[in-house]
């Protein structure tokens, strides 16, 4: 595992090299402070509509404006991975060291997970902004990250899938694009179904995910569903290497 | 699907052998890249890989450093059965792929740094040393802070020699070491590889063949995905050459004369007169056909040294019986 480290090294050093970790970073902030602005001045001007909610949990996956932009820059933050290396012939020499498929594979994917964390450190201003007018409860807020980071758990895999399958990065990117979303579709879909249907989709949902851990509720059912997805997305992925060794 | 679950452990046929490849064969879809091709390489040789674009060379050398598996055969590298225990193969195997993929936005030292890492070299000391060792191998030295994607092609296939080096492997395997470069890089290259021999065994691709006979012992021609010719250069060429003559009288008398020299000389009547084709072993050969068909009384109109180059035979060997048939074929550099 000592290989997955030296990777997943040098893998953080290219991303932060690379003119596209910062223009999604700007972006990204840009974004989520415009959501952010949005839901504070909605609460200010609104102020009966509280209730057990405040900006904060409804920053965290409760609104469009934090899951449009979260589907479309998670497979943008894993295309390069596997992709731009088979384009520029750089997994030849990776693939023919003494490393296993798996180091390769755990190396990108933990990469990808600090890029992840990364990419939140910036929304502890506006946890700063709320608790500098009001009270805040650090066990919510800490659920929330913790949710965050479930979710990146298996978004970051399943998007390192998608780079691995794909021939270039944009393919990635789009291919990544759809499987979350197709995901984020038939978990959304929970709302228009019943009985068994809908506890099956809302297991699957990210955003009933994302409400319940921003509200402090820490449901290990989604943790597992979490591990469970990033295992078999890493699993496939370590898969689609071996194939690849095998078709050429 | 790779060949698995035999049980045999591999005796070197020679104590020396680096590289033993058996059968190897790949398969793309219903296309066979390489078919049933089979050699060896000792301890200490440079051997060259050589055959048209499209032969199969990069999907064999692939094949060897596990980058592809193959579809049958077997290959091993030292003890190691490479099928098998592919990251065991590897660490014995120094490997520069086509066109040196590197990554540009690395420096050289950071780079070939995290190349000694990858190869489990442990400790910090440890790694510095085979830095040191290989940058001067390599004589890279001079651009070791320098950034890779700012470096002139001749400069980034030596730290990609630097990168086969770092691990101190025994085996070398260059794939097209010398293309895209001009000829002050490719004769700086290969004096960086004929300096390597002994030391290391090499085996090298090209379908450049003054290359062939500038570096290596020992030739592999592949064409088709099949090896179809093996031997040293010489050896390939049939000797240094040998001579065309065309002189007056009966083809039996010519052939009394000139069998001593060649066993399988070529005769034939061109009218009146006996033209022959000889090969000669060494060069003042030539002085004496002149002076054994003289003594037998035979009159010579013409004489005429020539010398096989490899190229000839590279021609024969990888040319197709239509392709022969018709027009020769001036692609060759």
């Amino acid at each position: 595992m000592r290989a997955a480290l030296t990777i997943a090294k040098r893998e953080v050093r290219s991303y932060f090299v690379s003119p596209i970790a910062y223009v999604l970073l700007v972006a990204w902030v840009y974004i989520t402070g415009l959501s952010f602005y949005l839901l504070v001045t909605w609460f200010a001007t609104n102020p009966s509509t509280g209730g057990s909610n405040n900006p904060l949990t409804m920053f965290f996956g409760q609104t469009v404006l934090f899951w449009i932009p979260l589907l479309l820059f998670a497979p943008v933050m894993t295309m390069r991975l596997f992709a731009a290396e088979r384009a520029s012939n750089t997994l030849e020499p990776l693939m023919t060291a003494p490393v296993s498929e798996l180091s390769i594979v755990l190396g990108k994917y933990l990469a990808s997970l600090v890029f992840w964390v990364v990419l939140w450190i910036p929304t502890l201003l506006y946890v700063w902004i709320v608790s500098r007018y009001g009270d805040i409860d650090l066990g919510v807020v800490a659920a929330s990250y913790l949710g965050v980071f479930g979710v990146g758990l298996w978004y970051m895999a399943w998007g390192m899938l998608a780079s691995a399958v794909a021939s270039n990065q944009v393919v990635a990117a789009v291919l990544g694009f759809f499987v979350l979303g197709a995901f984020f579709v038939l978990g959304i879909a929970e709302f228009v179904h019943y009985d068994l249907t809908r506890e099956i989709l809302g297991y699957l949902s990210v955003w009933s995910h994302m409400a319940d851990f921003s509200k402090g509720v820490v449901d290990s059912r989604y943790l597992v569903f979490d591990l469970t997805m990033a295992t078999l997305g890493v699993y496939l992925t370590v898969q689609v290497l071996s194939w690849r060794r095998i078709s050429g | 699907m790779v060949a698995r679950g035999t049980t045999t452990v591999y005796k070197p046929a020679q104590e020396d052998t680096v590289l033993e490849v058996a059968d190897l064969t790949k398969n793309y879809g219903s296309r066979r890249a390489v078919d049933a091709i089979s050699f060896r390489v000792r301890k200490g040789e440079i051997v060259g890989f050589l055959g048209p674009n499209g032969a199969g060379k990069s999907t064999t050398l692939r094949m060897i450093t596990g980058f592809l598996a193959p579809s049958a055969g077997r290959i091993r590298v030292g003890e190691v059965d490479a099928v098998r225990d592919p990251i065991g193969a590897r660490r014995q195997i120094g490997y520069m792929p086509e066109g040196v993929p590197l990554y540009p936005e690395m420096r050289v030292h950071e780079y070939l740094r995290y190349r000694g890492e990858l190869k489990g070299i442990r400790g910090r000391g440890a790694i510095d040393a085979a830095l040191e060792r290989s940058l001067r191998s390599a004589q890279v030295e001079d651009v070791r802070d320098r950034i890779i994607g700012q470096l002139s092609k001749g400069y980034r296939q030596r730290v990609g020699l630097a990168d086969a080096l770092l691990a101190d492997p025994p085996l070398l395997i260059l794939d097209e070491p010398t293309s895209g470069l001009d000829p002050n890089q490719i004769r700086a290259i290969r004096a960086l590889v004929r300096g390597f021999a002994g030391d290391k065994t090499i085996l090298l691709s090209t379908h450049i063949l003054p290359e062939v006979e500038a570096l290596c012992g020992r030739v592999l021609i592949v064409h088709k995905g099949r090896l179809v010719g093996e031997g040293a250069p010489g050896e390939l060429r049939g000797g240094r050459g040998g001579v065309r003559l065309l002189g007056r009288g009966e083809l039996d008398s010519y052939r009394a004369v000139l069998e001593p020299f060649d066993a399988s000389v070529k005769l034939r009547r061109e009218g009146e007169l006996v033209a022959a084709e000889l090969h000669l072993e060494a060069d003042d050969a030539v002085e004496e056909v002149f002076r054994a068909v003289a003594k037998a009384g035979l009159v010579l109109r013409e004489l005429r040294p020539f010398k096989t180059s490899l190229e000839d035979v590279f021609a024969a060997l990888t040319t197709d019986e239509s392709e022969r048939s018709g027009q020769s074929s001036g692609e060759e550099e």
